[in-house]
C-alpha cells in the first residue's frame, strides 16, 4: 500500500515538474485598474487569475499536447482605449507575449480590435457590447457575448408581452450602450404592441431619481425598464423601494449582476429582471456550477453573472483552441474561427465575429438564486412578478 | 402635477440632497476660507470615511453610525497630518494667495491620486454596499427609507453643531477670523497656526462624517469620490469661497434646483440646470450667495 502511494506520489511530482520546468505560456492583456472603468476590472481580473490558477494546477496550459504554465501579463490602461491600442502593441512586439487575452468594455475592444489586425494576433474578446462590433473586420477577434442591443431589445418586448405586459415606463442612462439599446427598445415595445407611457433619459451624474421614480409611479405603466448602469441601478433600487414601485416587472440593464447589489438589497432585490446569458443554475452546462463554486470559494462573492462569465468563457474558448492548434497564429485563428467549444456558458461557435449560438437572454433574482427566465429554450425558472 | 410638486416626498429628497450638499462642501469650505487650500482630495476622504464604515458594518455588524467619532478623529489627524507634512511651513512663509492655491491644488492632485491607488490596490476597485437601515417608514404620504432619515438626522447634526461653533464659541470666532482676514487674524493676537491646524483637521473631520453617510445609500468604491469634489466645489463656489453660512446655503440651494426643476422639466436636463444655475450666480454674484463684494 505504501509502496504504491510512493510510486503515485513519484509520479505526480515527476509530472508536474516536467510542466514546470517548460517555457510558460505569456498572456498579455491591459485592464482599466484605475480611471472611469476601474469598478468593472475586478470581476475581469478575477476571471482571469481563476483561470490561470486552475489551469496551472491542472498542469499547465495544454500547447497542442505539450502542458506549459501560464503566466499573466498585465498593464493599466487607465480606462483609455487608446492606452489600451498602444499597450496591446506593447505586448505583442516587446514583452511577446503568446497570447492575449481581452481588455474591459466596448471602446477598448474596438481599439486592439486594430491592432490585433494589424499583427495579425488572434484574440477573443468578451465584454464588448454594441452592434459596432460588426464592423469589425473578422479574423483576429471575435465576441462570445450575445447582449447586443438590437436583440435585447426585441428580446424583452417579447419577453414582457408573453407575460402580457400592456404598458411600460423607460428611463436610460444618456451613456452610450443605455442609449444604443434604447433606440432598439422603443420602436420594438411598439411593434410588439406595448404602450411607452413614459420615456425619459437622464445624466450619469444623477444623485436623486424621486422625481422620475415620481412620474413612473403616475404613469401607471405594467413594467418599468431601466436602462441603467450600476451606479444608478443602486440609486434606482434604494429609491424605488422608498417611493413604493411596485410594477410586476422591473428591468435594469446593468448593476444586479454584480455581487454588491445583492451586498446592498438582499432579499429586496428579488424580482428584479436584467440583462445576462449564463446562470450556474442552468444544468445542460456542466462547467457551470463547478465554476461558480471555485469562485465563491476563491473570492467569497459570487461572480458577476455578465462580466465574469463573459472574460472566462473567452479564456476557456482560447485554451480549448490552443490545444488543439498550438500557438501558430494561423492555426489558431483557424480553430477559433471554425471550432466548438464546451465553456460555462455551454457550447460556443463564432459566425464571423458573432457567437452563434448562445441566444440573447435575461436573468432574474429570485429567492437568492440568480435564473435565467429568458428565452424559454435556456431558462433555468419561469418569470415571475416581483 | 401640482400635487406632485407640494408632495412632501419630493421635499424630504431636497432636505436629504440639500443636507448632503452642504455637509460636503462645509469640510472643503473650512480648508478654503481658513487657508486658501484648494483640496482637491476631498471626496477621496469621503471615501475614505465610507469604506470604513463598510468594514465596520462588515466585520462588527454594529452600527456604521457608531463610525461616525472613530472617522471623524482619524480623518482629523489624516487632514493634521498633511497640514504639518506639506503646508504648515510655506503658509507661515507668508506665500502669496494665488500661490498658495496653485500649489495645494497640485498636492492634493498627487494625494487623491495616490489614495486612491492605495485604496484599489488594497480592497480592489470591486463596488461595495451594505444593508443598513433599509426599511421604509411612512409619515403621511411621504416614504422615508431608514437611512436616508438617518443621514438627514446626522447632517442636520452636524451642520447645526458646526454653526454654533463657529458663531458661539471663541475658538470657532477665531476660524471666522482667519476666514475673513489672515492678517488681521494675526495682527489682533490669533495663533494662526494653531487655527490652521484645527480647521484642517475640522475640515477633514466633516468630509469623513460625509462619508459614513454616503456609504448607506451610495455603492463605494474607490474612485467614487472625484464627483463629490466637483459637487462640493460648486457648492461653495456658489455659497462664495470661504463663506460657511453661503455654503450651507448654497447646498440646499443646488438640491431644491435639482429636485424641483427636473420635476417641472426632465431629468434629461439635470445638469444643464444645475450647472446653468452655477454660471447664473456667477454671473450675477461673482462673489457667491450670500458674500460680500470686495471693493479694491
Amino acid at each position: 500500500m505504501m509502496k504504491r502511494l510512493f510510486a503515485g506520489l513519484a509520479a505526480t511530482v515527476l509530472a508536474a515538474s516536467a510542466a514546470w520546468a517548460a517555457d510558460p505560456v505569456k498572456i498579455g492583456y491591459t485592464i482599466a485598474k484605475t480611471g472611469l472603468f476601474s469598478n468593472a476590472a475586478p470581476s475581469q481580473i478575477t476571471a482571469y487569475d481563476l483561470w490561470a490558477e486552475q489551469v496551472n494546477a491542472d498542469g499547465g496550459l495544454d500547447v497542442a499536447g505539450e502542458k506549459r504554465p501560464v503566466e499573466l501579463i498585465q498593464y493599466d490602461d487607465e480606462s483609455d482605449p487608446a492606452k489600451a491600442a498602444q499597450l496591446y502593441e506593447r505586448l505583442i512586439t516587446s514583452d511577446e507575449v503568446d497570447l492575449l487575452l481581452a481588455p474591459w468594455g466596448t471602446p477598448h475592444h474596438l481599439n486592439v480590435a486594430g491592432v490585433v489586425e494589424r499583427y495579425g494576433f488572434p484574440m477573443v474578446g468578451n465584454t464588448a457590447a454594441s452592434v459596432a462590433i460588426r464592423e469589425v473586420a473578422p479574423g483576429n477577434i471575435w465576441f462570445p457575448t450575445s447582449a447586443i442591443p438590437d436583440k435585447i431589445g426585441p428580446e424583452l418586448a417579447a419577453m414582457l408581452k408573453e407575460a402580457g405586459v400592456g404598458s411600460a415606463a423607460v428611463i436610460a442612462n444618456v451613456l452610450p450602450f443605455a442609449q444604443e439599446n434604447l433606440q432598439y427598445l422603443v420602436p420594438a415595445l411598439e411593434e410588439a404592441g406595448i404602450e411607452v407611457a413614459m420615456n425619459e433619459s437622464y445624466p450619469p451624474d444623477i444623485k436623486d431619481m424621486t422625481p422620475l421614480l415620481t412620474q413612473i409611479k403616475n404613469s401607471g405603466a405594467d413594467a418599468v425598464i431601466a436602462l441603467s448602469y450600476p451606479a444608478d441601478s443602486f440609486l434606482y433600487m434604494g429609491q424605488a423601494r422608498e417611493l413604493g414601485i411596485d410594477q410586476p416587472y422591473q428591468f435594469l440593464l446593468v448593476g444586479p449582476t454584480i455581487a454588491a447589489f445583492n451586498g446592498a438589497f438582499g432579499p429586496a432585490a428579488d424580482g428584479i429582471i436584467t440583462l445576462g446569458h449564463w446562470s450556474p443554475q442552468q444544468a445542460d452546462w456542466t462547467k457551470a456550477q463547478p465554476f461558480y463554486d471555485a469562485y465563491v470559494a476563491k473570492y467569497e462573492m459570487e461572480p458577476d453573472y455578465l462580466d465574469t462569465a463573459l472574460a472566462y468563457m473567452s479564456a476557456e474558448i482560447l485554451q480549448q483552441a490552443v490545444a488543439e492548434a498550438g500557438l501558430d497564429h494561423d492555426a489558431l485563428r483557424s480553430a477559433i474561427a471554425n471550432g466548438s467549444f464546451e465553456t460555462i456558458n455551454g457550447t460556443i461557435e463564432f459566425d464571423g465575429v458573432e457567437n452563434a449560438v448562445t441566444p440573447t437572454a435575461f436573468l432574474q433574482r429570485q429567492a437568492g438564486e440568480t435564473h435565467i427566465v429568458w428565452p424559454p429554450a435556456i431558462a433555468t425558472a419561469p418569470l415571475k412578478k416581483r | 402635477m401640482l400635487e406632485t410638486v407640494f408632495s412632501g416626498q419630493l421635499l424630504f429628497a431636497a432636505a436629504v440632497l440639500g443636507v448632503l450638499y452642504a455637509v460636503i462642501g462645509l469640510g472643503l469650505n473650512l480648508v478654503y476660507g481658513t487657508m486658501r487650500l484648494l483640496n482637491i482630495a476631498h471626496g477621496d476622504i469621503l471615501m475614505l470615511g465610507a469604506y470604513a464604515a463598510f468594514w465596520w458594518f462588515t466585520l462588527t455588524g454594529l452600527s456604521p453610525l457608531l463610525t461616525l467619532p472613530l472617522v471623524a478623529v482619524a480623518a482629523a489627524g489624516l487632514g493634521i497630518g498633511l497640514y504639518v507634512a506639506f503646508f504648515r511651513r510655506h503658509l507661515a512663509s507668508g506665500a502669496h494667495v494665488a500661490v498658495v492655491e496653485a500649489r495645494s491644488l497640485l498636492i492634493f492632485f498627487g494625494i487623491s491620486v495616490a489614495i486612491q491607488n492605495a485604496m484599489a490596490w488594497a480592497f480592489t476597485s470591486t463596488p461595495r454596499a451594505y444593508r443598513y437601515l433599509d426599511g421604509v417608514w411612512h409619515l403621511g404620504d411621504t416614504a422615508m427609507t431608514g437611512n436616508r432619515i438617518a443621514a438627514l438626522a446626522v447632517g442636520v447634526g452636524v451642520l447645526l453643531a458646526m454653526l454654533v461653533f463657529l458663531n458661539r464659541t471663541l475658538f470657532g470666532l477665531e476660524i471666522k477670523a482667519l476666514i475673513q482676514h489672515r492678517e488681521a487674524a494675526r495682527i489682533v493676537g490669533i495663533n494662526v497656526d494653531r487655527v490652521q491646524l484645527f480647521a484642517i483637521g475640522l475640515g477633514f473631520a466633516v468630509a469623513g462624517i460625509g462619508g459614513v453617510l454616503l456609504s448607506m445609500t451610495e455603492q463605494i468604491t474607490p474612485f467614487m469620490g472625484f464627483p463629490f469634489t466637483i459637487g462640493a466645489f460648486v457648492v461653495i463656489i456658489m455659497g462664495g469661497l470661504g463663506n460657511i453660512r453661503g455654503g450651507i446655503v448654497a447646498g440646499f440651494a443646488l438640491a431644491f434646483v435639482e429636485i424641483y426643476l427636473v420635476t417641472l422639466t426632465s431629468a434629461n436636463l439635470r445638469s444643464i440646470l444645475v450647472y446653468g444655475i452655477f454660471v447664473a450666480v456667477l454671473l450675477i454674484r461673482p462673489q457667491g450667495l450670500l458674500s460680500r463684494a470686495r471693493r479694491a
